[in-house]
């Protein structure tokens, strides 16, 4: 059974409409989104910004209300779930964030705000216990415990997001949303984090939904990818096969664009032409037609389905195969 | 005579005992033409000496405390206000990381530019002239994009505008630091293409900052890469990032995923870039580096003239020990 099970997720923003009297419009930000994932599997998630991935991210764990769909987690949905009953189940996901400046209280120790999960979930039965669990989470994420009285400001952007990955941690959580963790990273650090996400994994044997926007970070923790394009899901696979050959061409693109530092790479960059459509007025046909290199005429009528094109690998394009 | 060459350049913040060097004897040059990376982490002084080339770090806080900066061969950092006015925007062009910043939100792309072109050439300040600089950088359909406010584009459209805005006065030398670091992949790479062809059609030389040694290949000629506000290892662009010869060279193209390569785990370097005004003694390295003797944390080390054309700060660059693993995807 997998750990969790998303079906047809949509969540639509209202925006303000332009003129009176004009139907209210919306923001498609994830848009009939179906995928799984495993106990203690890594599944990533990328595409260009405003795609979508961190609405797809909090919607996963209810940090947002989805329009539409199925939230399975462990075999019961929770996409209705509200008030205790949603709390009662909150232990089991967590998420961390890009910036481990913004989602850190500056007035709090470490240990303030490590230790704040373990109230809200009664984890800790006394003080002692209760300090003996922050020390063992602040090792367990390569810090010194006696720096547990110290506020965020007097740690490196690295350690701030060690902080973070303690704080999820202290709940003993099954699944961690981790919404570009590493992008705000020195490239040193980067490596370090992404390590340490991996050792972890292991140890506790956590599942990880992995948002970023650079393929090569996300292929190397993935197992398989999610390649999402205006809110929806455009290709998926096994991470490896994603990347070795792309079914679709935004995944082309993408993959080809990817900086290489190697001067001498025989890859070919693929262009796009353009920016991101509006998400309010997608392009109508596949919704990536006006900056795709291979269009054909059906492609501005006709919307490509996400078809299964051998076990465990879908495209939504009508040229894949 | 290079058109750009700074000499041993040296820049602190503060004063009296709390004074911190932030740029710590820097020497590079750049032929007309050419295109110089600057490589480094956040904090190993970068935008500060890209800045200080139209002298535009601001003093105070900044006090320029030695060296020289010769522009033309002559010293900017003895210019006078009058003739800093000048260059600025003139002979040297700037492009940064956000164009929003750089862009004034409440007038429109058309008129800034325009205002531009009325300082530093004046009798092209007309929309002809504006229409062939946005169409010059890629802008579909300029005509209709002159009456646009900043925000009525993407951050990639704005970045161009910022491009075209920064070629009004057919500088001589772009500065352009982390332009691509605030977009997506696929703009950033539209704009280092754009950036590339640029190059070759006007002859400018480039000075392009960034902390991504992924897009150095594809523009550099000559690559610094500094780290606690040094140049740690120069040298050309093919040689360095093949075959660096500097242990955080090494590493720092080592920690970099690679998307052809199969590893278990990333090759990480422990520790944190270390803070303005707290750089180990010894060489800045040293804490961090993989390849450290007892020696590394006694003796500064010199930026030294190793093989042709490239520089070195590591006097054990040549010691099989450090040396080993030196090549990519070693
Ligand atoms: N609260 C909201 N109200 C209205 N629109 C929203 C809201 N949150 C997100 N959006 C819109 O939904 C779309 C998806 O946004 P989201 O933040 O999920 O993108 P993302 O893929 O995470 O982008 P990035 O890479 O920039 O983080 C965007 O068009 C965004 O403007
Ligand atoms: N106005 C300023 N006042 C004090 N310190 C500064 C100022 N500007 C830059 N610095 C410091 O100088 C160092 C180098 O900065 P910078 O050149 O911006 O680094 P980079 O561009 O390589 O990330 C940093 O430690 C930074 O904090
Ligand atoms: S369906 Fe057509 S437009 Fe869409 S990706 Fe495939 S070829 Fe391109
Ligand atoms: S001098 Fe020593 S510490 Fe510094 S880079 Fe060379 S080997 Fe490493
Ligand atoms: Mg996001
Ligand atoms: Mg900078």
């Amino acid at each position: 059974m997998p750990l969790l099970e998303i079906q047809n997720l949509k969540v639509h923003f209202p925006v303000q409409p332009r003129l009176f009297g004009r139907a209210k419009e919306f923001v498609r930000a994830v848009d009939d989104v179906s995928f799984c994932i495993a106990p203690g599997e890594t599944v990533g998630l990328v595409g260009e910004s405003g795609c979508g991935k961190t609405t797809l991210g909090r919607a996963v764990i209810k940090l947002i209300e989805p329009t539409a769909g199925r939230i399975v987690f462990e075999g019961e949905d929770i996409a209705g779930l509200t008030g205790a009953q949603l709390r009662a189940r909150r232990r089991r996901f967590q998420m961390i964030f890009q910036d481990p400046f913004g989602s850190l209280d500056p007035r709090r120790t470490v240990s303030d705000s490590i230790g704040e999960a373990l109230d809200i979930h009664r984890l800790a039965s006394d003080a002692k216990a209760r300090r003996q669990r922050i020390d063992a989470l602040l090792k367990n994420v390569g810090l010194d415990p006696s720096h547990a009285s110290r506020l965020p400001h007097e740690f490196s952007g690295g350690q701030r997001q060690r902080i973070g990955i303690a704080r999820a941690l202290a709940v003993e959580p099954k699944l961690i949303v981790c919404d570009e963790p590493v992008s705000a990273l020195d490239v040193s650090v980067q490596a370090q984090i992404i390590n340490l996400l991996q050792d972890l994994q292991r140890e506790h044997g956590i599942a990880y939904l992995f948002v970023a926007h650079d393929l090569a970070v996300v292929k190397h923790i993935s197992r398989r990818i999610l390649v999402m394009y205006l809110g929806r899901i455009v290709e998926s696979g096994e991470a490896k096969e994603v990347c070795r050959s792309p079914k679709h061409p935004y995944t082309q693109a993408l993959l080809s664009a990817v900086p290489v530092v190697d001067p001498d790479s025989k890859r070919q960059r693929i262009l796009l032409a353009g920016d991101v459509p509006s998400p309010i007025h997608p392009p109508g046909g596949c919704p990536f037609h006006p900056r795709c290199p291979v269009a054909e005429a059906r492609c501005k009528t006709e919307v490509p389905t996400l078809r299964e094109l051998e076990p465990g690998r879908q495209a939504a394009c009508h040229l894949a195969t | 005579m290079p058109l750009l060459e700074i000499k041993n350049l040296q820049i602190e913040f503060g004063s009296g005992a709390s004074s911190v060097r932030a740029v710590d004897g820097i020497s590079v040059s750049l032929e007309a033409g050419k295109t110089l990376c600057l490589v480094g982490e956040s904090g190993s002084g970068k935008s500060v000496t890209a800045l200080s080339i139209a002298k535009l770090v601001p003093s105070p806080p900044a006090r320029y405390v030695g060296g020289e900066i010769l522009l033309e061969g002559r010293d900017v950092l003895k210019m006078s206000s009058r003739e800093l006015r000048d260059i600025r925007g003139g002979l040297v062009s700037y492009v940064f990381q956000e164009p929003g910043a750089s862009l004034n939100p409440v007038f429109r792309i058309g008129a800034q530019i325009k205002e531009s072109l009325k300082y530093h050439r004046p009798a092209v300040a007309n929309d002809v002239e504006v229409v062939r600089l946005l169409k010059l950088v890629g802008i579909p359909a300029p005509e209709s994009r002159l009456r646009n406010y900043p925000h009525e584009m993407s951050g990639g459209m704005q970045q161009r505008v910022m491009i075209a805005m920064a070629l009004a006065s057919q500088p001589k030398l772009l500065v352009a630091d982390e332009p691509t670091t605030a977009l997506d992949v696929t703009i950033q790479a539209q704009i280092i293409e754009l950036l590339g062809d640029l190059r070759q059609k006007l002859g400018m030389a480039v000075l392009l900052i960034t902390h991504n040694l992924g897009i150095v290949g594809d523009l550099a000629d000559d690559v610094a890469v500094m780290y606690a506000g040094q140049i740690v290892e120069h040298g050309p662009v093919r040689e360095v990032l093949q075959r660096p010869l500097h242990p955080y060279t090494q590493a720092l193209i080592r920690s970099v995923p690679d998307l052809e390569a199969e590893v278990e785990r990333l090759t990480a370097i422990p520790g944190a870039v270390p803070l303005l005004g707290s750089f180990p003694d010894g060489c800045r390295f040293h804490p961090r580096c993989p390849k450290a003797q007892s020696s590394c944390s006694a003796q500064a080390p010199e930026l030294a003239s190793v093989q042709s054309g490239r520089r070195v700060r590591c006097p054990l660059w040549e010691s099989p020990a450090v040396n080993r693993s030196s090549t990519l995807h070693a």
